[in-house]
């Protein structure tokens, strides 16, 4: 009896101070993503007009949802770093513990077709516009004639630089701005000309850990779609790395090296912190740096104080054609239960609404065509607004394109790191390309 | 009290004669959470990784059927794969025996009530704790090309440049050094555990007979902890076939694949590449590899008691 009197006390007490939001549980949705994690500046800020880069904007953004939506969602995100990302997501995948909502790259896709939601009826359902996404990102998403993903943007390859030490070197024009080599020839004694005048290298890249590896397969992509070459000519369960179009996109790192005016054996890390302390005139990176370097430029003691731009990543060939990916929003199947879902998809048209925030934040292109025209009004995007038109990815019968990317930019690093000749770096990339692709 | 605890002579003698009675069947209930642990954790993925390696699976394709050897065959024509044979058995080699003579020496240093050792032992331990990202990160400093603390001694030494990162020759070392300063606590603390064990009366004996520190260190200390020393060879010819994070973590395996162990190698087959049932064939080699150096270490360890 007594324990039964203590016991009543307890519920009446519990009741007293019950709230409604107590009465009525959350809908806890889990968000997987890379991108950073970024507690220590933005882990309370909602400010998304002032959060800056990948981690800022996304951090707030799900801060933002969290507070304002009206549908009692919690969005629980789960951070992991970009490198090991997939092989994390497939564990999970494979033990049953799936999110609900995930970030997939466009080239991914592909390979998880069979394990994500499409999208086409959903999108509607959420009031998501599809006839508003770029041509490029509807193509990045579209696999079999089905969306199976919500586009967040078009992503690129470019080239970031220190101008201050471009004019040191001499090597600006008329108007200030870095002059942008035209043939490999031409940046090779740039290059030299840079080291020369500056003691400093030209090229500045990452390629030491296996997160490192994809900045030399983007560069390889880039230079190797200029010329119109490609690694599946005759099919997409056999590659073909023996083409003169593979040497000659794989020969400008091995120049660089023996010229000794490119980076050796730096992390991502060591890669970026070389570049904003002005140890190198050229930073191998992404649209996602354009905001960082441009709150580096800001500061006056910044060694980018003097002048930062950047370009798409230039062509040294025939035509101008770069690399490119897409980040999108997949809804892998048995990560929700009903109300899950609907939640799910509340916060996906919440991210839709914000796409011009990333775009801004975060550097990439939009998704979105009618925010195209705002984009190109940011800082530095008149120089990259136009990549969609002539970026270029694998298309998604490629299979194993993350293992492609690894394998390539590791060959390239031993280049960039060993010594290895760029017919060596072809040879090992050609019989690696026959395990890649073994079995089904 | 005891006679309470003791069992009845029937129940003692009840595993003689018609075989196993009812109170030694009882018995079996305490190991059999163990049991259940163990086959389910250890003896079916053992039995289901032999299987899968016989197979074409594909961690988001699914199975695609048998394919009896072809996957042993496959990995044995894999110049990748060799590479990581290869760099095992050299860490292996390399990291083995400074575990053991690094480890003996501090213990032998440590082996005292001073306080000072106390403390050195701690902080020797210390490192021990410390997950591999932050060792490896720590090391990524040291070692980064140029600007590195490595980098930065030769360079006040006057000493050629050595570059972990980038040098196919000191890859491999550079992960033994960070391997060998992250976790020799334990076999020092096994030695320490081992040295304590020795009867004073053996040393006062031989200081008695005016033995050197020389005589009483091979023909006492170490003839005394025989077995110890066999042990951690053992556990850490078992740990270091299992070398991984490390390597990832500082070299990515490069440059040119001079660092890439075969876990490495299973964790990208299988979790990168998908191909699961590639990736169990490549398991079941380090398998075997691990057991036979198990067998051979403790096969020459107990030969030497025998004798």
């Amino acid at each position: 009896m007594k324990i039964q009197k203590v016991f009543a006390a307890l519920l009446a007490g519990t009741a007293a101070f019950a709230t409604p939001a107590a009465a009525q549980p959350k809908t806890e949705i889990t968000f997987a993503r890379f991108f950073g994690a970024c507690e220590a500046d933005y882990g309370n800020s909602q400010d998304v007009a002032h959060a800056r880069g990948e981690c800022g904007v996304m951090t707030t953004l799900v801060n933002l949802f969290n507070a304002t939506n009206k549908d009692n969602i919690l969005v629980k995100p789960q951070i992991i770093e970009w490198g090991p990302y997939y092989q994390q997501l497939n564990a999970r995948l494979s033990a049953h513990d799936i999110p609900a909502v995930a970030v997939m790259h466009s080239a991914q896709l592909g390979d998880y077709v069979r394990y994500v939601e499409p999208l086409d009826d959903m999108l509607k359902e959420a009031g998501i516009d599809a006839a508003d996404f770029t041509p490029n990102a509807r193509n990045a998403v579209t696999v079999g004639g089905k969306i199976y993903a919500m586009p967040w943007d078009t992503h690129s390859w470019l080239w970031h630089f220190n101008v201050g030490l471009f004019k040191k070197a001499g090597l600006v024009d008329a108007q200030g701005q870095p002059i942008i080599p035209t043939t490999v020839d031409e940046m090779i004694a740039q290059s030299k000309q840079m080291k020369e005048r500056t003691g400093k290298n030209y090229i500045d890249i990452a390629t030491s850990t296996p997160g490192d590896f994809a900045n030399s397969s983007r560069s390889f992509y880039s230079w190797l779609y200029d010329q119109g070459g490609t690694i599946f000519p005759s099919g997409y369960e056999k590659a073909d790395f023996k083409s003169p179009e593979v040497l000659a996109a794989i020969r400008p790192f091995e120049l660089l090296a023996k010229a000794g005016t490119i980076t050796r054996g730096l992390d991502s890390g060591g890669g970026l912190s070389t570049f904003l302390n002005g140890e190198a005139a050229i930073y191998l990176s992404g649209t996602w740096r354009i905001d960082d370097f441009l709150a580096a430029q800001a500061k006056p003691d910044s060694p980018l104080h003097e002048g930062y731009t950047t370009r798409v990543f230039p062509s040294l060939f025939k035509t101008q054609t770069v690399w490119t990916d897409n980040h999108t929003w997949v809804l892998p199947k048995g990560g929700t239960n009903p109300a899950q879902h609907k939640a799910a998809l509340v916060f996906i048209k919440f991210l839709w609404d914000h796409n011009a925030d990333w775009a801004r934040g975060g550097g990439h292109l939009p998704a979105r065509q009618s925010l195209m025209a705002g984009y190109a009004k940011l800082p530095l995007r008149n120089f990259i607004v136009e990549l969609t038109n002539y970026g270029k990815a694998l298309p998604h019968e490629a299979r194993r394109q993350f293992g492609f990317q690894s394998m390539i930019g590791e060959e390239i690093a031993n280049v960039i790191n060993t010594g290895k000749t760029a017919e060596q770096a072809a040879d090992a990339m050609q019989e690696r390309s026959v395990g890649l692709l073994r079995g089904r | 009290m005891s006679g309470a605890i003791l069992p009845a002579p029937s129940q003692r003698t009840a595993t003689t004669g018609s075989g196993i009675g009812m109170s030694a069947w009882a018995n079996m209930f305490f190991v059999l959470p163990y049991i259940i642990v163990v086959v389910a954790l250890v003896i079916a993925p053992l039995f289901l990784g032999i299987w899968l390696s016989f197979q074409d699976y594909d961690m988001l394709g699914g199975w695609a059927g048998g394919v009896a050897f072809e996957n042993y065959t496959n990995l044995f024509s894999d110049r990748i794969f060799l590479g990581t044979i290869r760099n095992t058995l050299l860490f292996v080699v390399m990291t083995t025996p400074a575990f053991v003579v690094v480890g003996l020496f501090l213990a032998i240093t440590l082996n005292s009530h001073l306080r000072r050792h106390a403390v050195l032992r701690s902080v020797f331990f210390a490192s021990s704790v410390l997950s591999v990202t932050v060792v490896t990160l720590v090391w990524r400093l040291v070692y980064l090309p140029n600007q590195g603390l490595l980098a930065s001694v030769t360079n006040l030494l006057g000493l050629p440049g050595i570059d972990p990162v980038t040098s196919e020759t000191w890859a491999l070392p550079g992960v033994a050094v960070v391997t060998v300063w992250w976790i020799i606590g334990l076999p020092m603390t096994l030695f320490l555990a081992a040295l304590q064990q020795i009867p004073k009366e053996i040393y006062e004996a031989a200081a008695l007979d005016r033995a050197s520190r020389w005589a009483t260190l091979t023909s006492i200390t170490l003839p005394s902890i025989r077995r110890t020393i066999v042990v951690v060879t053992l556990l850490e010819v078992i740990l270091q076939f299992q070398l991984f994070g490390q390597a990832l973590l500082i070299t990515g395996g490069g440059p040119d694949n001079r660092s890439r162990p075969m876990v490495q190698f299973i964790y990208e087959t299988g979790f990168r590449d998908l191909q699961v049932g590639f990736a169990a064939a490549a398991s079941q080699v380090l398998f075997a590899l691990m057991l036979v150096a198990a067998i051979v270490q403790f096969w020459v360890g107990r030969s030497r008691d025998e004798r």
